[in-house]
């Protein structure tokens, strides 16, 4: 019979044990795991109860929580930053609409308001009639366009200012983003290994030297942020000056906003009509784009994973400081779910197990039940979900 | 382990070859299918409405031309020149949240964008702060759904006895679920409250759900509709749980293709730490953290410290 124990701090803990009411394995785990989660505080009995886990409710209201604060705060700023500015636009293009029928009078309101709109409606398909007729010849579809278009869908950052306006075009694009998505994730994921691979090279190098290990985690980490900095952000926006006129800040706007995969599309590379660009020029934003995903994908998992440790600390001071009754079984019953609670005496004596079979994984996932499967081939090992 | 290195050397190349292969097949059949109706577009909207227009008003060709790059700025920063209306929430605060939640969502559909260097440097730092938030929450959501769906498989297995078969059943029905209620049953709902067409509402919202976010349909911004007041959070909120449900599946897409591609190059012992730690970095792509990989972290802890030594930046903390 398997039992599962759960821990106080309603965290998703499943402790198995083939060994009845003592934990044997707990206390070969590590001081900071158990001063976290001991003492289990019921042992409850197999079968239904394998799978049951608490599901961590204060957890997920403090992140829900978080997260909707963050996002009304950070609308509150945008709009104090921006609405004046953008007011200012609204008078200047008004003001410029005024001038120009005040300079041709024998247009009437009516008729620009008709030309504006024929006009809005080409730049909405992406003609853009500036200049004199030989550049409609120049598609927006020619190979060399459609291949940096794919390649902006696959990476999520679609910026927009080519899109797919056929209805076949579009369909297609669902279907293309749904295969391609994948492939680019697990293919940055390879990209990002190499690149963290240099960082073990030099943790490695450090360590033979005989440094600490704190200061070769802080120094590897110092030495991962800095020289991406300084070859995705900051040699970039440089190189931006020069080829598309743009100032230092807005280079680092676009790279920054480009390798996070937002993607505005309010600057984008190679679009301006009346600069050019040699021949290889989309080639190096490609691969400066591919790299620069993989380091910034590492860089927001250290950010997550910060975040996750900073919630958890709060977590757990704040009950501490609210905790209500830790022994009431009851008040365990309405915070787990949907687990049934039987006091230590009643247990059953263990049975030898077949039912070690029965075990499933908890995410369904292969991996994840080849790596359950191994840490319970032994008769007192516990998982941590936590 | 040498062996076990240049076995790794391997993937690269072949992965490269793939990706950059399925990008050009993409983009012929792109060019295949949008390249006629551009033309097409070209010709209509310019050659008659554009000429017809010059000749009738005979206007001058440099003030005209001025105009016409005034009229492109003013779009591009999302003015419109037309009328007095005002189209839905550009600065407002209700814009200015909906422009939050593009940004850290990493959706980014640009109709909106700051134009103030102040407003693009919090942009950065709202957004560098923000997206492992929305990651954060996103795991959470989608481990939450796995959690039910798995207790759902439980209850059926419980009841009816059906052993393997319930889990599958219950998977196919979440999934199923899933679709209706992120993908086929909203585009309905545009179509009635944006007037878009069922393609194009089912092609916006794979889009924003993906996070690709082109910005060519967007909801709220056309200046001739009137829209209910619970109409834009009630996108939010399916914008939120769409997209955990939509990195589900690429999680699911995902593991498929790596356990496929693993069988292809014999990896199946490559389960040393130093591959180990980039997992973080796959699920942090794809919003996902799941309980595999903290569980990984988890049985690590039980092995020596010293291992940790050389660990990667990203296991360091």
């Amino acid at each position: 019979m398997h039992l599962a124990a759960l821990c106080p701090c309603q965290c998703r803990i499943l402790a198995e044990t083939r060994a009845g009411r003592a934990l044997p394995g707990w206390d070969r785990l590590p001081r900071r795991v158990r001063d976290l989660h001991w003492p289990p505080l019921a042992v409850v009995p197999s079968g239904v109860t394998l799978r049951a886990m608490c599901s961590g409710k204060l957890q997920t209201a403090l992140l829900v929580a978080g997260y909707f604060v963050y996002l009304l705060v950070g609308a509150a700023v945008f709009q104090a930053l921006e609405r004046t500015a953008e007011k200012q636009e609204k008078m200047a293009a008004a003001q410029m609409k005024e001038a120009f029928l005040q300079n041709f009078t024998q247009l009437t309101v009516a008729e620009m308001e008709q030309f504006m709109k024929n006009l809005i409606e080409a730049i909405q398909n992406g003609v853009y009639p500036v200049g004199n007729e030989s550049q409609f010849e120049e598609s927006n579809w020619d190979f060399s366009n459609s291949f940096f278009f794919a390649g902006t869908v696959v990476s999520t950052i679609g910026y927009g200012t080519l899109h797919p306006k056929t209805v076949g075009g579009q369909i297609f694009c669902v279907f293309f983003a749904l295969f391609g998505i994948p492939l680019n994730i697990v293919f940055l994921h390879r990209v990002g290994k190499m690149l963290s691979l240099l960082c073990k090279k030099l943790g490695k190098f450090l360590y033979e030297k005989g440094m600490r290990k704190k200061k070769i985690k802080f120094l590897t980490l110092l030495f991962f942020l800095a020289t991406g900095i300084l070859v995705f952000l900051c040699l970039p926006s440089v190189f931006f000056q020069i080829t598309e006129g743009w100032s230092y800040s807005e280079g680092i706007y676009f790279a920054f906003i480009t390798l996070s995969t937002i993607g505005f599309g309010d600057y984008v590379v190679g679009k301006q009509s009346d600069r050019k660009y040699f021949s290889y020029y989309r080639v190096l934003v490609a691969i400066w784009i591919i790299f620069g995903l993989a380091w910034i994908a590492l860089l927001f998992n250290l950010l997550t994973t910060v975040l996750e440790d900073t919630e958890k600390i709060i977590v757990k001071d704040l009950q501490q400081i609210g905790k209500v009754s830790k022994d009431s079984v009851g008040s365990q019953q309405r915070r787990c779910w949907p687990v049934q609670f039987i006091p230590e005496e009643e247990l059953l004596p263990p049975r030898a197990g077949g039912d070690a079979q029965k075990m499933e994984s908890l995410t369904a996932d292969s991996e994840h039940t080849k790596n359950e499967k191994k840490v319970f081939s032994n008769s007192n090992t516990i998982a941590l979900t936590c | 382990m040498v062996a076990a290195r240049q076995r790794r050397r391997w993937g690269v190349p072949v992965l490269l070859a793939a990706y950059v292969g399925y990008l050009g097949l993409g983009a012929a059949v792109l060019q295949a299918l949008e390249r006629p109706a551009e033309v097409q577009a070209a010709q209509h909207l310019l050659r008659e409405h554009w000429e017809l227009l010059t000749n009738h008003t005979c206007l001058q060709g440099p003030a005209l031309q001025r105009l016409i790059e005034g009229i492109i700025q003013a779009y591009k920063s999302g003015i419109t020149l037309q009328g007095n209306t005002t189209s839905l929430g550009r600065w407002d605060y209700s814009g200015s949240f909906f422009f939050s939640i593009s940004a850290i969502t990493t959706i980014g559909y640009g109709n909106l964008s700051p134009s103030t260097a102040v407003g693009r440097i919090f942009c950065i730092v709202f957004a560098l702060f923000g997206i492992p938030l929305n990651l954060v929450l996103l795991n959470e959501i989608g481990q939450l759904m796995l959690l039910g769906v798995q207790h759902c498989a439980h209850r059926l297995e419980e009841v009816f006895h059906w052993q393997n078969k319930a889990s599958f059943l219950m998977k196919t029905c979440a999934l199923v679920t899933g679709l209706l209620l992120f993908l086929l049953l909203p585009p309905l709902l545009f179509s009635d409250k944006e007037g878009w067409s069922y393609e194009e509402g089912f092609y916006y919202s794979f889009i924003t759900l993906s996070t690709i976010g082109f910005g060519d349909y967007v909801i709220g911004m056309n200046p001739d509709r009137t829209y209910p007041s619970w109409y834009k959070n009630v996108i939010s909120l399916w914008i939120l749980f769409g997209m955990a449900w939509l990195a589900l599946i690429i999680k699911f897409c995902i593991n498929i293709l790596e356990s496929s591609s693993d069988f292809c190059q014999c990896h199946k012992q490559n389960t040393e730490m130093a591959e180990d730690f980039m997992d973080g970095n796959k699920n942090s792509m794809t919003g996902l953290q799941n309980a595999e990989i903290s569980s990984n972290k988890d049985t690590k802890m039980k092995e020596p410290v010293e291992s940790h030594s050389y660990t990667a930046p990203t296991e360091a903390l």
